[in-house]
């Protein structure tokens, strides 16, 4: 490492200091919030530091008796896993033979931005022609439906990261396992995907957090425990007459936790894959 | 029949014309080097041959099979590229093997055929680790085992040494000539390295700008360029070229600028006629050192002079004209003195400046 200056050594300190301050303030803040009592929350002052510590909301909504507000929790949750898994799966299949014809093709590079643009496009201004779609084929409320409503955002995006990946992957590669007498699905299985796979994680990785975390068409487009993902779910903890911040806190990291845990298990694959060019676009 | 034919093979890249119609015939055992600056379209002749590129007009036929739309896996060739292609996720073993596995050979006859191939090479060590913990030359080997594995009509080189470094360079190339020499194999070779060309072939195809600029033997091509591209091309350092007239008697070559002043060989070359003017070329290492009593070709004014181990480059001009000559260690003058250097004449090129091919003899 090069010499540097006591002054410059506080400064570059410092600044990470902060920047992981902004970063982890909020979060600390809502587990706080989650195991404080309705009391602590409701003083003024505010008591930052919890009194006594609460878990009961984590039981509250960890819960499988009927009707609950717990049954309703869990039920979101599941369905977010499959919707997002779903979409991330669809994303996946669509995005990896376009993204690599787009890679190895550059004539038809030009499309890729044409597919760009439509992801400009806010989502509001989707959203009465996707919910009459859906209305049509009968997939309103159903987690098919919001799959397949996710798959449109997550695949232009997945098919971006991928071909940015593909891109690193010599041609000569390829053009040798053809010479060798690979046919393309060969080439695919055997070569191109293996060397591809941390780009993949990542991939998966990022648009699965896309679909966990949207709100927008996932309010829309579903109406009860059938279909309704966690965010909603969530939000739904707010609407009453009086309104739990302890409550909304606790579905706050409950909901993280499937994301988080997902990402520890992909972590190694995703670094190289950031490290590797991954997400140069 | 011959094992490759290349019948006027041209490709277009839109309005760019990589090959102007290249033809070439190879005989089985050919060690054929396509050498040329990049931009040349050698890599473009040897994708063609492979089948990774379609050419735009004419064909290839090996062993007399048309290879219009043939798939490169049907085609009977085996390639090594210069960034060696091997597959990073796959043991060395099985990056050998994979053109068997994929033509569904059986498991033991193909770990027969690996063994052999390692054998050959030397990396039967390595047969179980990942391309990723080799070295360069240990990469390049496994590369050419993957080819070697396949026993292809023909195999098709791609630069395959420029990313190795200089020692392992000429290793590599002693290397691959003696499994030439071992297998017989026919090869067609990609290069810009003037030196591995001469070593290498038994013929060398010099490309420009999309053609053939001359083909033969490496003696051939060194001892008779065509034109004076491939003079500049051939030999490190390259053949000197002193721009000059014909003396008005016929009898004489004078360069422009003085210096250079010698009779005109006795045996007949077409178009050296008096009062013309041509280019005479002569490799640096015909020049020798002659005493003040004898007759002189060449008075060298000296400016730098180079030893290179076994020889010693004396760079000077003639007039305004820039030469080199290559004279013993022991007879190496100083800079700034005048050296009177003295050739054979009859080794002597003769170029036609404006058109830059040689002149025929007669």
């Amino acid at each position: 490492m090069e010499r540097r200056s006591l002054a410059a050594s506080i400064f570059v300190y410092g600044a990470a200091l902060v920047m992981s301050l902004v970063i982890l303030a909020p979060v600390v803040w809502l587990f706080l919030m989650s195991i404080s009592s309705s009391a602590d929350l409701s003083a003024r002052p505010l008591h930052w530091w919890p009194q006594e510590i609460d878990l009961s909301r984590y039981g509250e909504l960890v819960s499988l008796v009927s009707n609950s507000a717990g049954e309703a929790f869990l039920a979101s949750l599941r369905n977010s896993l499959f919707v997002s898994g779903l979409a991330t799966c669809g994303a996946l299949l669509v995005a990896i033979p376009s993204a690599w014809a787009v890679s190895r093709t550059p004539r038809v590079q030009w499309s890729l931005y044409g597919v760009i643009a439509t992801y400009m496009l806010p989502p509001v201004s989707l959203a009465v022609p996707l919910y009459m779609g859906l209305a049509h084929l009968g997939l309103l409320n159903t987690i098919t439906g919001l799959a397949l409503v996710y798959l449109t955002i997550l695949a232009p995006f997945a098919t971006w990261l991928l071909k940015t990946g593909f891109d690193t992957i010599p041609q000569e590669i390829e053009s040798a396992a053809m010479i060798d007498g690979a046919r393309l699905d060969q080439t695919m299985r055997l070569v191109t995907l293996p060397l591809a796979a941390p780009v993949l994680a990542t991939t998966a990785l990022f648009a699965f957090l896309l679909a966990w975390d949207e709100f927008f068409y996932a309010l829309l487009f579903t109406a009860d425990q059938r279909a309704k993902t966690v965010t909603v779910a969530i939000a739904d903890l707010a609407g009453g007459r009086v309104s739990d911040y302890g409550l909304i806190a606790t579905g706050g990291i409950l909901a993280a936790l499937p994301p988080v845990l997902i990402g520890l298990i992909m972590q190694r694959a995703v670094i190289s894959g950031l490290t590797t060019g991954g997400v140069k676009g | 029949m011959s094992t490759l034919e290349i019948d006027a093979v041209t490709k277009r890249f839109g309005a760019l014309e990589t090959l102007k119609g290249v033809d070439i015939t190879l005989e089985s055992g050919e060690f054929l080097v396509l050498l040329g600056p990049s931009g040349c379209g050698k890599s473009t002749l040897l994708n063609i041959i492979a089948g990774l590129l379609e050419p735009s007009g004419g064909d290839i036929r090996i062993d007399g099979r048309s290879m219009r739309k043939v798939h490169p896996k049907n085609r009977d060739i085996a390639m090594v590229f210069q960034s060696y292609a091997l597959y990073p996720n796959l043991s060395v073993a099985r990056n050998i093997g994979f053109g068997l596995e994929m033509r569904k050979v059986p498991k033991a006859e193909r770990e027969v055929a690996i063994r052999k191939a390692a054998e050959i090479l030397q990396i039967e060590p390595l047969l179980e680790r990942k391309p990723a913990e080799l070295s360069g030359g240990q990469r390049q080997r496994v590369a050419i085992g993957r080819a070697l594995v396949r026993d292809p009509k023909v195999f098709l080189f791609d630069e395959p040494l420029s990313n190795l470094d200089a020692k392992l360079r000429t290793e590599m190339r002693t290397e691959l000539k003696r499994l030439h020499q071992k297998l017989k194999a026919t090869i067609v070779y990609v290069t810009h390295d003037q030196v591995e060309a001469m070593t290498l072939a038994t013929r060398i195809a010099v490309m420009r700008e999309g053609q053939v600029e001359q083909i033969g033997t490496p003696r051939e091509i060194y001892d008779n360029p065509a034109s004076i591209y491939v003079a500049g091309f051939m030999g490190s350092p390259p053949m000197n070229l002193v721009e000059g007239r014909i003396s008005d008697d016929g009898t004489r070559f004078q360069a422009e600028g003085g210096g250079c002043d010698f009779p005109t060989p006795a045996n007949a070359i077409g178009g050296l006629t008096p009062g013309r003017t041509v280019i005479a070329g002569f490799r640096p290492e015909q020049l020798f050192p002659t005493p003040p009593a004898e007759a002189k070709a060449v008075t060298m004014e000296v400016e730098v002079v180079e030893a290179t181990g076994a020889e010693t480059l004396v760079i000077g001009h003639i007039g305004e004209q820039t030469i080199i000559a290559s004279v013993k260690p022991d007879q190496a003058p100083e800079p700034g003195e005048t050296v009177r250097l003295n050739f054979a004449p009859g080794n002597i090129r003769w170029f036609d400046p404006e058109s830059g091919r040689a002149l025929p003899n007669e």
